[in-house]
């Protein structure tokens, strides 16, 4: 049997060369001594769960052989790629952590595995920057022992606008507002029949039916959908809540009158026609492309969703089919609340690990970069380089900077990608008056605007976009959905449940005969309210007051 | 039939079940002679102790309130709380039905058209030919569902959905359908899209087995003047029926796996009540709520359940003479 | 003989019905493959198309802005030829080790006499229909020391039961005359498997290990559970997945606060559509074209006739 002697051989051969190939990784834990104050070169672990990114070495950027430089600190940074409650799940399970670890979605269940090492000490002895940094929000930090085991992701200093809208709103296809010559749009009412008429003369785009009104409601981005009613009411994306400004009680809206006039509002619009058919069928993809085509006249949705879109809009040079966006209320009084408050989230974070060796290092690291120099190093990056500053003092960026610093490689070669989140940080601004991070600055949103861009602002009488929004108002507990609700709590299963109720039931609600209305949302009200609505809402006033009182 | 038989040169003796004390004995001096094949299979018994059997212990959460936190003794029990949640949860009958509807309408679906399919690639008779039809059919399994869904719901789309364009031009329909947005055809349109992604594949281990007919039955066959149906109705299919019966016992034990990421992708709020199932339930009240307790006790229901579908399926092959699987 | 036996076999049309059924065979067997190659041809399409064009959709057969930059994006990150050196010897190790020890065991549950022949087919099967969960496999691995090591790709599956009864069932197809005569010649089991089974076997071993070789290429859940750490024990697909979910940003999470954190990246160069379509063709082609290599395999009569003849 000649074959089966080859097979052999060939079998043992590659055995051989596979053990040969294989190396166990013997780096990872700081192997300096621990007096914290050495600059020797050592390599930590670092773990982010919270945005995807390419594996690598912080001293291999120009950001991070900078810190290095001033620390001896480099960083092995692994990035999430799975489910990453699979992954904390096995460090957890194992016992095994990297030194620095940012778990996301998973932070309770590191906190609950003692997984964090206690910081109070370390930031009282070793991060006066981070201390000053996190001054107002110190006690929001603590648990309820007073320890803090994490850094929250960001913390303000004071508020400026992104001067372009990332967050909701409603938006409307420029060529609408054109041809109404660029009117002032405040009300729902106002803003379908400004859609209305519009349609009623160009019924066709490129030989397709023109779509009045659409909506996101694939998968988890739903919330684009259930989320709109709270907008209209003049509430921030407060989550699932409605928050009041005086007694701070927090109340549920799923079922109030508010989500019931939008549906209702939706519902007549269908009734009409100029309700996208397929908004509860098509899939991301295919919403963008929708929004790319140029048949949507106008949609709700988070700025961050579309940006696809409006890169390729842009691109192609076709301003009058982009959108703008607009702070739409359900009535003319309406304060509207579009934009963030200053907000801190708190359920988010990084957090020094019981398996790091040498923690007083890293809380220096830390504690280094968030220096107004390094931050301005992190989030600008190098004068001259990538921004200038003018005679009056204010950062700005040339075209050039701008298409430099947008590109990917670029940044990752940079070190923005590895050190713009999931690091503690600042964001509002400096004390010299310029914007934390570049896009907030309106030299640099402005020097992007295209004309067609410069003569909407101009009709419109602003600097820039979100000049048309209100100011936010103070909501110190801002954003509710950053309360963490505990697992598998009766709260947290009310949420999910919800969900798959409005799922279930919205699309009914839009698209079922107008006289069939209100006995479905007769129906929906009442499954609604046999869900545990009343323990989720005290457990998020109790919360929300948790956090006010904190905030003081 | 017990009663005659007898010890042959080759130790087989079923008069085991009749004579216990005589058997020990013959079942050791039995052993004693196949040392080699207890020497093939046992290495593998314990890695399969190791790798399959000790995992178990991983069951006992669905009893506990579970916090990966905690050591396992230090773990909370709670009983049977866990699956009391799935069993008073209207919405668990509800996943449950459209589990079992789409498993079963891919089980029919796939059994037929990988059979049919293999059929007719046997009847091919340019070797070129074949292989290319081969190789181009099991494609589309190395696509991922994310792909694939897109291209199907993009398919069914209503203004652009060749699906709907033929369909229009053929005056079948007046006015384009929405596919997708129709609940009680979504059962129907995710078996075709399995078809579709996995037809191919299905196919090669039925291909395999028609490699095991002797060609001599052909050639009798054609010096009778039988026809190509008559070829596959007597030759082909008769010999396929031991693998396809076997394949039948297998597939019905995964009765409650129809699948996740299919409808999970081509799920929408239209089509809930029809496309949810008990992968899609379990992700997203156990799982994505981090109650992994939750998501076992399910993982048991589904063992039990496939236990019993597995055991009758091959019982009843027994009680039917047919080849089965143990 | 052999070609006799295939002119004859070719030559032959009994008959108008004949006609008829190959006229629509072929037809048919046309029509599958429009149906089956286009999912491929669309995603080479997109692929090979501007990532911000493709946006738009309706990208069909054909780039309508064509590119290499999806594919020089994905080669730019270094370690796609280390990855690919790694994925090749896991499907190579990996399917040369399954197929070998499922092909032993498989032979001593087809045989008849064995004394544990029930037990060890119960014993293996059951095990399809149950699992113990991710958390204990994980920490069985772990307790293996097998946690960064390239075995951990290997001897987790070096057993597979559906294959495993696939290859019984062939075996089981052998006439048993051939067992016996080699039995009076005194060979043993093994002598018997080694010379016989598998020689014999070739197309159900060939079938096998397609399933196993396209399993190994595709896994990498394992490598992200168990080897995430160890660039330098990274495959493919792994490496594919990073990327793919690089271009992904603002799909990291379900909730709101992803969004927040999402905001804060700024526009992307790729998308994870063309990114995924790239990755569909780079990492799909090579084991496609494994199958048309084992069909040489597959050709009927090679084992009975052989044996026979």
């Amino acid at each position: 049997m000649f074959k089966s002697k080859i097979f052999m051989v060939l079998l043992m051969f590659v055995l051989l060369v596979s053990v040969a190939g294989c190396t166990k990784d013997e780096s990872s834990s700081g192997k300096a001594s621990k007096s914290g104050d050495s600059k020797e070169p050592v390599t930590f672990s670092y773990y982010n769960a919270a945005s995807p990114g390419k594996d690598m070495n912080t001293n291999e950027t120009v950001i991070g052989k900078e810190l290095e430089k001033q620390t001896g600190v480099n960083f092995k940074v692994e990035y999430a790629v799975g489910d990453i409650n699979t992954k904390i799940g096995t460090m957890i399970a194992s016992g095994k952590y990297p030194d620095l670890l940012v778990p996301d979605a998973a932070l309770p269940k590191v906190l609950d595995a003692g997984a964090f090492i206690e910081l109070n000490d370390l930031i009282d002895k070793h991060a006066p920057n981070i201390k000053k940094l996190y001054g107002p929000y110190l006690n929001r930090m603590k648990d309820k022992d007073g320890k803090i085991f994490f850094i929250p992701m960001e913390a303000s200093q004071g508020f400026i606008a992104n001067p372009n809208i990332d967050q909701g709103a409603f938006w409307v296809q420029r060529a609408v507002l054109k041809e109404a010559g660029y009117p002032k749009i405040k009300t729902l009412d106002e803003y379908f029949k400004l859609i209305e008429d519009y349609q009623k003369k160009h019924p066709e785009v490129e030989g397709k039916s023109t779509i009045g009104f659409t909506a996101l409601t694939y998968d988890w981005r739903f919330f684009a959908l259930s989320n709109t009613p709270n907008h209209l009411a003049g509430y921030p994306n407060d989550g699932g809540v409605q928050v009041d400004m005086k007694t701070h009680e927090a109340k549920v809206y799923g079922n109030n009158d508010d989500t019931k006039r939008y549906l209702k509002e939706l519902n007549e619009l269908n009734s009409k026609g100029l309700f996208d058919k397929e908004a509860f069928v098509g899939n991301y993809d295919e919403y963008l492309a929708k929004l790319t085509s140029g048949r949507v006249l106008g949609f709700f949705d988070y700025g961050w969703q579309i940006g696809q879109a409006e890169d390729n809009l842009k691109n192609a040079g076709v301003d009058d089919k982009r959108y703008m966006a607009l702070p739409i209320t359900f009535d003319e009084n309406t304060k509207d609340q579009y934009l963030d408050p200053p907000s801190f989230v708190s359920n988010r974070g990084v957090g020094i690990t019981v398996s790091a060796k040498d923690p007083v290092r890293i809380i220096k690291y830390l504690d280094n970069m968030v220096k107004e120099e390094n931050q301005k190093l992190i989030l600008w990056g190098i004068k001259g380089e990538t921004y200038e500053v003018n005679d009056e003092g204010r950062f700005h960026r040339t075209e050039e900077q701008i298409a430099k610093t947008s590109d990917e490689k670029f940044r990752e070669d940079f070190g923005s990608k590895i050190y713009e989140w999931g690091w503690p940080r600042g964001n509002g601004l400096y004390a010299d008056g310029n914007a934390w991070e570049p896009r907030r600055q309106a030299e640099v949103a402005q020097m992007s605007y295209t004309d067609g861009d410069k003569k909407l602002l101009e009709a419109y009488g602003v600097q820039v976009f979100s000049d048309l929004f209100a100011k936010p108002e103070d909501r110190p507990w801002y954003p509710a959905w950053s309360v963490q609700l505990e697992e598998g709590s009766k709260e947290q299963i009310f949420s999910q449940r919800q969900t798959d109720l409005q799922k279930k039931y919205y699309p009914k609600l839009v698209l079922a005969k107008p006289s069939e209305f209100e006995s479905i949302w007769t129906e929906y009200k009442k499954e609604y309210n046999a869900l545990d609505v009343k323990v989720y809402e005290e457990t998020m006033t109790k919360e929300i007051k948790k956090l006010i009182d904190l905030a003081k | 039939m017990q009663m005659e038989s007898r010890v042959t040169e080759e130790g087989i003796d079923t008069s085991i079940l009749v004579q216990p004390k005589k058997s020990k004995e013959i079942f050791i001096k039995k052993m004693m002679t196949q040392k080699a094949l207890i020497a093939m299979s046992f290495p593998f018994l314990i890695w399969l102790f190791i790798f399959k059997y000790i995992p178990l212990w991983g069951w006992s959460i669905a009893f506990q309130d579970f916090k990966p936190a905690k050591s396992l003794l230090d773990q909370e029990w709670i009983g049977l709380e866990h699956f009391k949640f799935l069993f008073t949860d209207p919405n668990f009958y509800r996943v449950l039905r459209n589990t079992l509807g789409m498993s079963t309408i891919n089980l029919v679906l796939g059994f037929v058209t990988a059979i049919g399919l293999a059929l007719l690639l046997n009847e091919i008779r340019h070797a070129k030919f074949k292989k290319l039809v081969q190789t181009i059919s099991y494609m589309p399994h190395f696509i991922s569902w994310v792909v694939a869904a897109s291209i199907i719901s993009y398919s069914l789309s209503l203004d652009n959905g060749i699906v709907n364009i033929v369909l229009l031009k053929l005056g079948i329909v007046d006015e384009p359908i929405l596919w997708l947005g129709k609940e009680t055809w979504f059962w129907g349109i995710n078996g075709v899209s399995d078809i579709w992604k996995n037809v191919g594949w299905n196919t090669i281990i039925y291909l395999a087995a028609i490699t095991m007919i002797d060609p001599e039955q052909y050639e009798a066959a054609d010096i009778d003047g039988a026809t190509r149906l008559q070829r596959i109705r007597y030759i082909t299919l008769p010999s396929l029926k031991p693998t396809i019966i076997i394949l039948m016992i297998m597939n019905l034990g995964y009765i409650l796996e129809s699948g996740f990421e299919a409808q999970y992708l081509l799920g929408n709020p239209l089509n809930l009540a029809y496309s949810e199932n008990l992968d899609i339930y379990v992700l997203k009240y156990g799982i994505s709520l981090g109650n992994f307790s939750l998501a076992t006790a399910a993982g048991i229901f589904k063992t039990v359940v496939s236990f019993i579908f597995l055991f009758t399926a091959n019982h009843i092959a027994k009680r039917f003479d047919q080849p089965r699987l143990f | 003989m052999g070609k006799k036996r295939l002119f004859k076999a070719t030559r032959y049309h009994s008959g108008p019905g004949d006609y008829i059924f190959d006229v629509f065979n072929y037809t048919f067997m046309v029509f599958l493959c429009v149906v089956m190659l286009y999912p491929f041809l669309n995603q080479m399409a997109v692929s090979l198309n501007d990532a911000n064009d493709s946006i738009k959709g309706g990208i069909f057969l054909w780039p309508r802005e064509f590119t290499w930059a999806n594919y020089q994006h994905v080669f730019g990150e270094a370690s796609i030829i280390q990855s690919f050196v790694i994925s090749v010897l896991r499907t190579l190790i990996g399917t040369l080790t399954s197929v070998l020890g499922t092909a032993m065991v498989a032979y001593t549950i087809s045989r008849k006499d064995f004394v544990f022949k029930k037990f060890v087919t119960i014993a293996f099967v059951l095990t399809m229909y149950f699992n113990g969960g991710l958390i204990p496999n994980y920490l069985l691995i772990k307790e293996l020391n097998l946690l960064d090591s390239f075995w951990v790709y290997i001897l987790p599956g070096i057993i597979g039961v559906f294959n495993l009864i696939v290859i019984r069932s062939f075996i089981e197809g052998i006439p048993e005359s051939l067992f016996e005569s080699a039995k009076i010649d005194g060979a043993g089991d093994f002598t018997i498997f080694i010379k016989i089974v598998l020689p014999l076997s070739m197309p159900v071993l060939a079938t096998v290990s397609l399933f196993v070789a396209v399993y190994q290429w595709n896994s990498w859940f394992d490598v992200f559970l168990y080897n995430s750490s160890v660039p330098e024990l990274s495959t493919l697909q792994y490496e594919l997945m990073k990327i793919l979910q690089n271009s992904n940003a603002s799909m990291s999470g379900k909730t709101a606060a992803d969004a927040f954190a999402s905001s804060n990246s700024s526009a992307n160069s790729v998308t994870p559509t063309s990114i995924r379509a790239t990755m569909t063709i780079i990492a799909s082609l090579p084991i496609i074209m494994v199958y048309p290599f084992l069909q040489k395999y597959f050709v009927k009569g090679l084992t009975l006739g052989g044996v026979k003849g």
